[in-house]
């Protein structure tokens, strides 16, 4: 039986490559140069195409739970009071208007880029279990707290190409900013785990939205030279 | 509000003067109608502090600065002050509105200077007047979420008709001045519209983030008016722009040649394909479309047997149960012959309920008690005991309710006389069905049978093994009873008759008394002892049955090892011979065959091997199952031949 399943197993998992390989076409498909591949040379333009396709999905999605969360939870108790400068980033020093981030270097601010995306890494992956341990979560907030955590690995990828051929030789990025918000988000008292959810999916819309920003920043001024 | 002042007033100038002498009281009470009287004196004026001023909408239009709009309350009566104050995220000091000019009245704008994105402003209106202030509830604002910009500039139409190609609609149209979308810190998606000028609906195209639109399907001779308006990546759409309108030149050409010769080639094709499938299957497809009418079509009707000529074999083919037609079969059960080997026969009514399935039982001998009636252990039983009929053990007895049933050894009769068993005119029926068998069915070993040697041939066929059913169709009067029996028989046994079938067939057949001209070795026996019946031992080529008596006692299994004969089924008796012969006339239904298990046979001459192969020579081959649609059993009414016995 199992010898007779297999080669069979083997062609449909081939037809199934194929077919992916042909009929998908968006983010969602297979990683640049996969792993192993030497001579694999993705042209900068395609990344950058890449990263700022998957940079405004995230932020698409962030922002929707924001506001789903918001006017579900949140009304009339005032978190956006409480959420003042409470975003664990908020350490990083990133550019605040048009000037500070035309006059911050490119590589210094894919850096940025980065501390900022393995900030997040934790964080998404908590929320992920957090939502799907609530049972009144609605299904479209978990799996939207899913796919973003995915692509956020998928944009860290793509990152670390562009710097890896923009800048060889960067070092790796030893700031991380420590998310230490967890114990909130399983607070038994509701309105205090409510009020860790508000921020950190506030939290979380604002730098999805500083990195798609910086992204589409980066690539008008690399590959069109600052005339998109 | 003068009137109430008045009486406000009276009351209290009234206690004044009468208390005064209370110094302390006095005083406070001074106090507080001076203040009152200032109130009163300002709600007379209609003066009070300002209203709670609401801020409307913060908007940025370049992510670079923004402004806010505020509503006032009530001014009070008196000129009232507005003023905005802001604070950032993460700063303690708070700010006022940097300007109050450009952007209109009750707005404050913020420049690119006091502008910082990603972060949070907290904004509050404040209203004083003379009276008093208010203020606003504060508003949390991030400048990136209120982006909303202007619409397009410089929107320009053209008609292009270059040559050899087909004419359009340029559209084209600049992003808002101020915004930067060069540096990419600005993202615009942008959107189009146009419509004829009588038309009601706007025709609406997203044009993605390009600043040009091609619009080819158009009206010559219209005029059409155009907008577009535009939206940030992550923001708000701006308002429609100025309409531009145009004139499409009557020469517009709108034939489009290609796409009706891409219809005629589609349609050339789809009725290639479909000639092609009616050519292939149009047979199949025409049936399908047309289905053919069914002819009339007769059950079990075979035109072979009606070019043969042989009308019985055809009309029993046809499967007529009930032919002979009787009326009721109850009245048909009631009697039954029994038949003795002497030239007494009588005919003794059924006492049904004292056995079951009593019915004609055709009589068996036991081979193991010897009654005396000797046992048939020739092969030619009935060619030799009906020579002579005293020495026939066993006649045929129809069976007799009366009779005891541990008298098993009841002469298996030759065939009765006609006379005596023609009481009712009936004559014995032979049933037979489809089964193979010719042999009357044999009662299987160990069988549980009932007492009464007569049984319903029903029962013998069942003790037989064999389908018994045909056998059971005897005149049975109870035909339920033969049913029991046949049931116990069958579950017992073979368990394969149709009981159902049975019961038609015992109504159909056991119409008449018959008395049972089945030569049945054994009676069958209730206790379990295999009965001793008659086997068909051969079949003439006239069909004329002869039967023997089975010696076997323990090889009682019919059909099984008995080799199919031939497919020839003797459905009916057409006569009886002297000497106790039964004449069969063959069943064509050789379809029905294939029903039975029982391989098809025909006794004749391998009967006389063995045992087993007679026993299975059973002539009704009552096997239920074996019965095909029409019941398998067919009989002729035996009142033509009755007389013939004897």
């Amino acid at each position: 039986m199992d010898s007779q399943g297999s080669p069979r197993k083997a062609g449909a998992l081939l037809l199934l490559v194929v077919w992916n390989l042909l009929f998908c076409q968006n983010v969602h498909s297979l990683p640049i140069c996969p792993s192993g591949a030497a001579n694999c040379q993705v042209s900068l333009r395609d990344l950058f195409d890449r990263v700022v396709m998957l940079s405004h999905y995230i932020h698409s999605l962030s922002s929707e739970m924001f506001i789903d969360f918001d006017k579900r939870y949140a009304q009339g108790r005032g978190f956006i009071a409480k959420a003042i400068n409470s975003c664990h980033t908020s350490s990083l020093a990133t550019p605040e208007d048009k000037e500070q981030a035309q006059q911050i270097p490119p590589e210094i601010l894919l850096k940025l880029i980065l501390s900022m995306l393995y900030a997040w890494n934790d964080p998404l992956y908590q929320l992920v279990t957090e939502v799907g341990g609530m049972q009144e979560a609605p299904d479209a907030m978990l799996s939207r707290a899913k796919e973003i955590e995915i692509q956020n690995r998928r944009l860290l990828e793509g990152i670390e190409k562009i710097v890896g051929q923009v800048h060889p030789g960067v070092k790796e990025n030893d700031v991380f900013s420590v998310w230490s918000q967890l114990p909130s988000l399983q607070a038994a008292d509701e309105d205090s785990r409510l009020f860790a959810f508000y921020n950190l999916l506030h939290c979380l819309r604002r730098d999805s939205h500083k990195v798609d920003n910086y992204l589409k920043l980066l690539k008008c001024r690399i590959i069109y030279d600052n005339n998109c | 509000m003068a009137d109430f002042a008045r009486r406000q007033k009276k009351p209290l100038i009234h206690c004044l003067s009468q208390e005064k002498g209370a110094n302390m009281k006095g005083n406070v009470v001074s106090t507080t109608a001076l203040v009152l009287l200032f109130l009163n004196i300002s709600l007379l004026n209609g003066q009070s502090p300002p209203g709670k001023p609401e801020i409307v909408k913060c908007r940025s239009p370049d992510k670079e600065t923004f402004t806010c709009w505020w509503k006032p309350g009530t001014d009070g009566g008196l000129p009232t002050n507005y003023s905005l104050t802001y604070q950032r995220e993460g700063e303690k000091t708070r700010y006022e509105c940097p300007d109050y000019i450009t952007s209109g009245p009750n707005s404050c704008f913020f420049s690119q200077k006091h502008t910082t994105i990603w972060k949070i402003y907290i904004i509050t209106v404040n209203a004083t007047n003379r009276m008093g202030s208010s203020a606003s509830d504060p508003l949390y604002i991030d400048v990136i979420y209120i982006v909303e910009p202007e619409p397009p500039q410089n929107l320009t139409l053209e008609v292009k008709q270059p040559k050899d190609k087909k004419p359009y609609l340029l559209i084209k149209w600049f992003p808002p001045t101020v915004i930067d979308v060069r540096t990419g810190w600005f993202t615009m998606e942008y959107e189009v519209r146009l419509k004829p000028t009588e038309a009601d609906e706007w025709e609406v195209h997203f044009a993605g983030q390009q600043t040009h639109f091609k619009v080819f399907s158009l009206y010559p001779g219209h005029r059409y008016l155009v907008q577009t308006r535009c939206k940030p990546d992550h923001g708000y759409w701006s308002k429609w722009g100025l309409e531009s309108s145009i004139e499409i030149p009557s020469d517009f050409p709108t034939k489009d040649t290609t796409v009706w010769i891409f219809v005629a080639v589609l349609s050339a094709v789809i009725c290639l394909v479909m000639v092609l499938a009616v050519a292939l299957k149009g047979y199949s497809m025409m049936t399908c479309i047309f289905p053919p009418v069914p002819g009339p079509k007769i059950k079990g009707f075979d035109a072979h047997l009606l070019e043969k000529g042989k009308s019985e074999e055809l009309l029993s083919a046809l499967g007529c149960q009930d032919f002979p037609p009787t009326s009721d079969c109850e009245d048909l059960l009631v009697d039954f012959l029994e038949v003795y080997d002497n030239e007494d026969e009588q005919l003794m009514p059924p006492h049904s309920k004292d056995y079951p399935g009593q019915g004609v039982k055709p009589t068996h001998l036991d081979p193991d008690s010897d009654s005396g009636h000797g046992s048939y252990d020739s092969h030619s039983l009935l060619s030799e005991k009906c020579e002579d009929p005293h020495a026939y053990p066993s006649t045929f007895h129809i069976p007799e309710v009366n009779e005891k049933p541990e008298n098993p050894e009841e002469n298996i009769p030759c065939i009765p006389d006609p006379q005596s068993i023609s009481k009712e005119g009936n004559g014995p029926y032979f049933p037979t069905d489809e089964s193979k068998s010719s042999t009357w069915p044999l009662p299987q070993p160990g069988q549980h049978i009932f007492r009464s040697p007569y049984h319903s041939i029903a029962d013998v066929c069942k003790l037989a093994g064999d389908p018994a059913g045909a056998l059971a169709s005897l005149l049975d009067k109870a035909e339920k009873d033969i049913l029991k029996s046949s049931k116990t028989f069958e579950t017992g046994g073979e368990g394969k008759v149709d009981e159902q079938k049975e019961m038609e067939d015992a109504h159909s057949e056991t119409k008449q008394d018959a008395s049972w001209p089945l030569l049945r070795e054994k009676a069958p026996l209730i206790h379990g002892k295999p009965p001793d019946y008659v086997a068909v031992h051969k079949v003439n080529q006239d069909g004329v049955l002869s039967l023997y008596p089975k010696q076997n006692e323990n090889g009682h299994q019919p059909e099984k090892s008995r080799a199919p004969e031939g497919n020839k089924e003797y459905a009916k008796v057409s006569g009886v011979m002297e000497s106790n012969i039964l004449v069969l006339v063959p069943h064509a239904q050789a379809t029905n065959m294939a029903l039975c298990e029982e391989p098809a046979k025909k006794a004749p001459p391998s009967l006389e091997q063995n045992q087993s192969e007679k026993d299975r020579a059973s002539l009704t081959a009552a096997s239920s199952n074996c019965r095909g649609p029409l019941g398998g059993l067919d009989y002729l009414d035996p009142t033509g031949f009755v007389h013939s016995f004897h």
